[in-house]
């Protein structure tokens, strides 16, 4: 059972951390996903992971076999570790074609002339590249080159794949696609998939797992729901989910057991929480995802449209409330004249309360309007 | 009434002429065509018309026929295949293209080995190695064959004089290892390595590490990966840098003298000379055609082979993340072994020069045979009779450095004056007939051996009608600019293939006369660029010697020549002081032309 476990890993170039006591669990066949802004180093523990990077402290277990282990000084080469990898830019050897791309792992396990063929030949077929055998990749386009790329990497039939943003370089309609062909892929292949990328949306529609970093840090580690529906603090919050979510401040006026008075654009509102927390500063922020905050007749919040941004299935709409802006989602096509005067409401019940100073997430809940 | 419209086609040829001319970039361009089509068309034409003419002595009273008459004598006695074809042609030839193809491989070899080394292992002392190794390629080639002969010299064989070898510990190489074929191949090999190592080492910085981690991950070991991806996707660059080692090394001419002569082994370079200089100018002409087809032939494969799919762009993606490979235990032996090889030869050679020139009797290294008389003896003093004084004191000396450098100077202004305006009109009007004209005519010169080249230009000053320039400046400063402005223009082009339209039109919307928008705000856009672009033919002409040894008035007209008459002659000493101050004058340039720009040849991969 290929599971894959970093314990305490820590990466740094000189005195610039990189990676800072990353402690994850990726199960058998899961499809866990790296996700942060560019530069929180998730490429770098997808490589770490991989061994094409050398941890400077930590442990990391393959299938329950130690494969780094800074105490024990053991590090198994790439080669040794049973795994595949799909890079960002296909890396697809120039000088040989597609066939022989394909072959080339293959060949370096010693596998017989027509076995390689049969297996060749399942891989063209699986990916519908057949046509394209005797090419070269400079003579595929960018989607065409991606299928070989993942052609290649599923020919040894890895037990581990590892992909670095693999669809990055595609562009919208073919990545959307390819999307729904990994997931298949998943399934079909039986192995675990580690994917790294920044897309927001490719994390939450492809993986079973969400590893959100930033900074070097790890921020959540849940399924791609928990992460939207509860997220750990207000980084997490504003990353995952488009239009991002809705920041309102506001103060703590008093406490009830599992509720809470606040006030917010001077309206007092009763927040209740699903669960007890301890403490809860003065100073607070209520996240509200924007298909949270429908537009009524009639509504406690009072705003002027800023702007309105149609894309045919829904409306954002942006609204000024008190100098905050404010994002909601109508469906369909709306459109509502600049600087009207509209009314919203705060609804459902995973609405998130931050500490307005850490970030830090303290309840989920939801409120009503004293 | 007004009149109508008329179409373009049908305006009158006046108007179209001045619209035509209405554009600095067109005035400029048709200059350089007609220049460089007199400055390179007409040697080569008044050389293949050479090759065909009976000329004054030796051929006249050998064939019996009048000065100037037709005839394919030439031809017929070069390529007859008797034994005087053999000696003065077929044998220089087998031996150029020996050197020529050794040289090539083994430049590659070390410039391969040394920049994968340095890019892709975990080496130590990677910067002293990499800025040590390539510093040979700054000094003049001859200076590696001069070292060479300092060395392993003997009583044994060619002049009979004692080198550093023989003397320290007794030992006396035999001839094919001193002189011949084989120190040749070594001396232009490692000269030409640095070029192999930064063109390749280049590729190799820039080349996308994902390619061979794919290949680890796949399980394909070290040497696997070294072979089936890492030296076929660097294979296009390797057979472009082969093919200009071998040019280089076949048109070579200062090499073979200091390596051949003793032994009265030719090359093809070193024969053209013999034979115009022994009176058989119309062969002589035919070898130099001979070198300048090889020249074509050999860039013309080297066109199609870089034109072809075969050559491969990997500069993409996260490439800065090269996971070296560990030497391990070898990683000192190895970093060593390259210490010792790149200071023996970039550092030695300066050494032994320095103690050549002070030496009275070659090979006796005791310091009572110590003086310093090669450099400031005055007339009483002076050992031998070469010269009245030291080369320090030396009138004849410094008038000849003086000539050298104004020589330099002089080019300079005109090859980086005109590379760069070349490169402005190019770019400006890319894609027409007349900007691709200009460019490939200012191309031209670099396909010509420098030898060949100098030969032409002979052949036009012992013309009659341009008898006037026979042995002057002038002709050393137009043959000079010539052949260096292949490097100048190219350099030209793609600074101002930088600079984006839209900087210059910007301008022009002002009302900014042209002259105004090149000296305001184009040339100091790409200041840096044009600079070297003025001091890189300094330091050509500062080492220059095949171009100009047909040329000069006398031998002791120029330092690089009069370093060669000294060889000749046998002043060892003096050679060795000349060599010297050479190196350091070149060395200074090379340091002024870092601080001014930024650019240098050492430059290059960096460790």
């Amino acid at each position: 059972m290929p599971e894959i476990i970093l314990e305490n890993v820590t990466k740094r170039f000189d005195k610039f951390v990189a990676v800072d006591d990353l402690n994850i669990k990726i199960e058998d066949r899961g499809f866990v996903t790296l996700l942060g802004p560019s530069g929180c180093g998730k490429t770098t523990t997808l490589r770490m992971i991989a061994g094409l990077e050398t941890p400077t402290t930590g442990r990391i277990l393959i299938d329950g076999q130690p494969v780094y282990d800074s105490s024990k000084g053991i590090n198994l080469p790439p080669n040794k570790r049973d795994i595949g990898f799909l890079f960002q830019n296909y890396a697809l050897w120039p000088h040989m074609t597609v066939f022989e791309n394909i072959s080339f792992g293959l060949e370096m396990l010693k596998w017989d002339k027509t076995r390689i063929r049969k297996r060749v030949d399942e891989l063209l077929a699986l990916l519908r590249i057949e046509q394209f055998e005797k090419r070269y990749p400079a003579e595929l386009s960018g989607g065409q080159q991606q299928r070989v790329a993942i052609a290649r990497t599923l020919a040894p039939s890895p037990k581990v794949l590892f992909m670095d943003e693999p669809l990055s370089n595609l562009d919208a309609k073919l990545r959307q696609e390819m999307r729904a062909e990994l997931k298949r892929l998943h399934s079909d292949t039986n192995s675990t998939f580690v994917y790294v990328t920044h897309d927001q949306l490719e994390a939450m529609t492809l993986s079973t797992r969400v590893c959100l970093m930033e900074n070097g840090l790890l921020q959540q580690y849940d399924p791609p729901l928990t992460v939207y529906n509860r997220p750990a603090n207000k980084f997490v919050a504003s990353f995952v989910g488009n239009p991002t979510m809705n920041f309102i401040p506001a103060k703590k006026l008093s406490t009830d057991g599992k509720g809470l008075k606040l006030s917010i654009f001077d309206e007092t509102v009763h927040f209740t929480r699903k669960e007890a927390v301890e403490s809860c500063p003065d100073n607070v922020i209520i996240g509200v995802r924007p298909e949270f905050m429908p537009i009524k007749e009639k509504g406690p919040i009072k705003g002027k449209i800023y702007s309105t941004l149609p894309t045919g299935m829904e409306t954002t709409v942006q609204v000024m409330c008190d100098g905050t802006m404010l994002t909601a989602v109508v469906f369909g096509s709306v459109d509502f004249p600049i600087d009207s005067a509209v009314e919203l409401d705060l609804t459902g019940d995973c609405l998130a309360l931050f500490d307005a100073e850490t970030g830090k997430a303290l309840a989920y809940g939801s409120v009503i309007f004293q | 009434m007004t009149q109508s419209y008329q179409n373009p086609e049908k305006e009158p040829l006046k108007y179209r002429i001045k619209a035509f001319f209405a554009k600095p970039a067109n005035i400029l361009l048709v200059v350089f065509l007609v220049t460089l089509i007199i400055l390179s068309l007409i040697p080569l034409i008044t050389m293949l018309s050479n090759m065909f003419t009976v000329h004054i002595g030796t051929e006249k009273k050998l064939y019996r026929m009048d000065v100037g008459s037709f005839t394919l004598k030439h031809f017929q006695r070069l390529f007859a295949g008797d034994d005087w074809s053999r000696v003065n042609f077929w044998t220089p030839l087998l031996n150029s293209f020996i050197v020529a193809c050794g040289s090539g491989v083994l430049g590659i070899i070390v410039g391969g080995t040394v920049a994968w080394f340095i890019t892709r292992s975990d080496l130590k002392c990677k910067s002293f190695i990499s800025s040590v190794f390539v510093f040979p390629y700054m000094m003049p080639a001859w200076t590696l064959a001069l070292f060479w002969t300092n060395m392993f010299q003997n009583s044994k064989v060619g002049g009979g004089n004692v080198g550093m070898v023989e003397s320290v510990f007794g030992i006396c190489m035999p001839e094919w290892f001193v002189y011949g074929i084989f120190p040749m191949i070594i001396v232009i090999g490692l000269h030409y390595s640095p070029f192999a190592y930064l063109l390749i080492g280049g590729i190799l910085k820039n080349m996308d590490a994902t390619l061979e981690e794919s290949a680890t991950i796949l399980k394909a070991s070290r040497w696997t990966i070294i072979k089936r991806i890492t030296v076929p996707i660097v294979i296009p660059a390797i057979l472009s840098t082969f093919l200009l080692i071998f040019s280089s090394g076949f048109s070579s001419y200062t090499v073979p003298v200091f390596l051949g002569s003793a032994v009265k082994m030719f090359t093809l370079s070193t024969k053209m000379r013999a034979l115009i200089q022994a009176g058989y100018q119309g062969q002589g002409y035919i070898i130099a055609f001979v070198s300048i087809a090889m020249g074509c032939f050999i860039l013309g494969i080297n066109q199609w082979f870089t034109g072809k799919r075969k050559s491969f762009t990997t500069v993409t993606g996260k490439s800065g993340q090269v996971s070296l490979v560990k030497l391990r235990g070898a990683n000192w032996p190895i970093s060593i072994i390259m210490i010792i090889f790149t200071v023996f030869f970039a550092i030695v050679p300066l050494v032994s020069f320095a103690l050549e020139s002070v030496i009275k009797q070659p090979g006796n290294y005791r310091f009572s045979n110590m003086t310093l008389d090669f450099w400031i003896g005055t007339e009483g003093s002076t050992y031998e009779t070469g010269m009245i004084s030291g080369i320090l004191l030396n009138p004849t000396m410094w008038k000849a450095l003086g000539r050298q450098v104004l020589l330099a100077l002089v080019v300079a202004m005109i090859v980086g004056t005109s590379g760069m305006l070349i490169g402005y009109a190019c770019v400006q009007r890319r894609g027409t007939k007349l900007s691709q004209m200009v460019e490939s005519l200012a191309f031209f010169p670099y396909l010509m051996p420098a030898m060949s080249f100098g030969t032409i230009y002979l052949a036009v000053a012992t013309s009659q009608s341009f008898k006037f320039l026979y042995g002057t400046f002038g002709l050393l400063v137009l043959v000079a600019s010539v052949k260096f402005l292949p490097f100048a223009s190219r350099s030209g082009v793609n600074s101002m293939l930088q600079i984006a339209p839209e900087i210059e039109e910007s301008a022009i919307i002002f009302g900014t006369p042209w002259v105004k928008r090149m000296t305001r705000i184009l040339f100091p856009i790409q200041k840096s660029s044009i600079l070297s672009g003025y001091l890189l033919p300094v330091m050509s002409v500062m080492r220059e010697v095949a171009l100009f040894t047909l040329l000069v008035p006398y031998a002791r007209y120029l330092l690089t020549t009069m370093l060669f008459s000294f060889n000749e002659t046998g002043y060892a000493q003096y050679g060795s002081a000349v060599t010297l101050l050479i190196i350091v004058v070149i060395i200074i340039i090379n340091n002024l032309t870092n601080k001014l720009t930024g650019a240098s040849f050492d430059k290059g991969i960096g460790g």
